[in-house]
């Protein structure tokens, strides 16, 4: 059990789950951005910059336990100037810029994990699947 | 991966709300010469007012967005003299709606783009959805 156990908590699973919450996450603000484009006085969300931060400082760190406990959190972004009279600081084209990285990103997330899944059953059945 | 499919939620309200002011521009425009409305006077142009609300379950700061109003414009229409119109007072003047044309074509426009970023939204998440449910395969 012990074993089965290490293969799915490995570093690497551990930092892939962990950016597959954060891409969610940002999913998530970028939806709350592109629902309130005409809203008076809206602000942006984002992910947390202090959040930023401490998840780059835990993957420099190589330590899994350290990203693993690094949770995923947003804020009110209120920097970004409104260059709109009703005080609304969301860009429509920086937004669905955002979104589609972000949607790559989740990509090369899932692809990652599927083939250390798929080299698991390789080295499983000893031939590809 | 939970957010992806509540986020769903916020995009669905912003859609309905889109597409209520799509609705109100379409009537504003179907209305720039009704002269006689149901109340005896000339057609008022209708302004939608959106109001952000958040959405729990979709995570904190997240928020939706709802047509909070539908007010009317109480600006005075343009008077034009059209002594043949029916509607026409005894001096033989007019009152217009007080739609503007271009304006109204503005919103619409904004409005149809504003609907389809959110509809990319809808999109990426059905991608990001297939693909962690593919993990593996």
């Amino acid at each position: 059990m012990e074993m089965v156990a290490s293969l799915f908590n490995s570093d690497n699973y551990t930092a892939v789950k962990k950016m597959m919450d954060v891409s969610a996450l940002r999913h998530a603000s970028i939806a709350s951005n592109l629902a309130n484009v005409s809203t008076p006085g809206y602000k942006r969300v984002d992910l947390s910059r202090s959040f930023e931060d401490e998840l780059r400082a835990s993957i420099q760190s190589r330590n899994a336990d350290e990203i693993a406990v690094a949770s995923p959190r947003t804020e009110v972004d209120t920097l970004t100037p409104s260059t709109r009279a009703d005080g609304n600081n969301v860009q429509i084209d920086s937004e669905l810029l955002g979104l589609t990285k972000n949607t790559m990103n989740f990509n090369v997330l899932t692809d990652f994990a599927s083939g250390s899944l798929k080299q698991l059953r390789h080295a499983i059945m000893g031939r590809p699947a | 991966m939970m957010n992806v499919i509540s986020a769903s939620s916020i995009t669905g309200s912003a859609l309905d709300a889109e597409k209520m002011r799509v609705d109100i521009v379409s009537q504003n425009i179907a209305n720039a010469n009704t002269t006689k409305g149901i109340d005896g006077k000339p057609y008022q142009r209708r302004i939608v007012a959106f109001e952000s609300l958040l959405d729990a379950a979709a995570g904190p700061n997240m928020q939706g967005v709802r047509v909070s109003e539908i007010k009317r414009d109480e600006n005075p229409g343009e008077i034009i003299n059209n002594p043949q119109h029916p509607h026409a007072d005894k001096d033989g003047n007019l009152t217009m709606p007080n739609v503007n044309i271009p304006f109204e074509m503005v919103d619409m426009v904004t409005a149809t783009r504003s609907y389809e970023a959110n509809l990319a939204v809808v999109r990426n998440a059905r991608q990001m959805a297939t693909q962690a449910l593919s993990i593996g395969r």
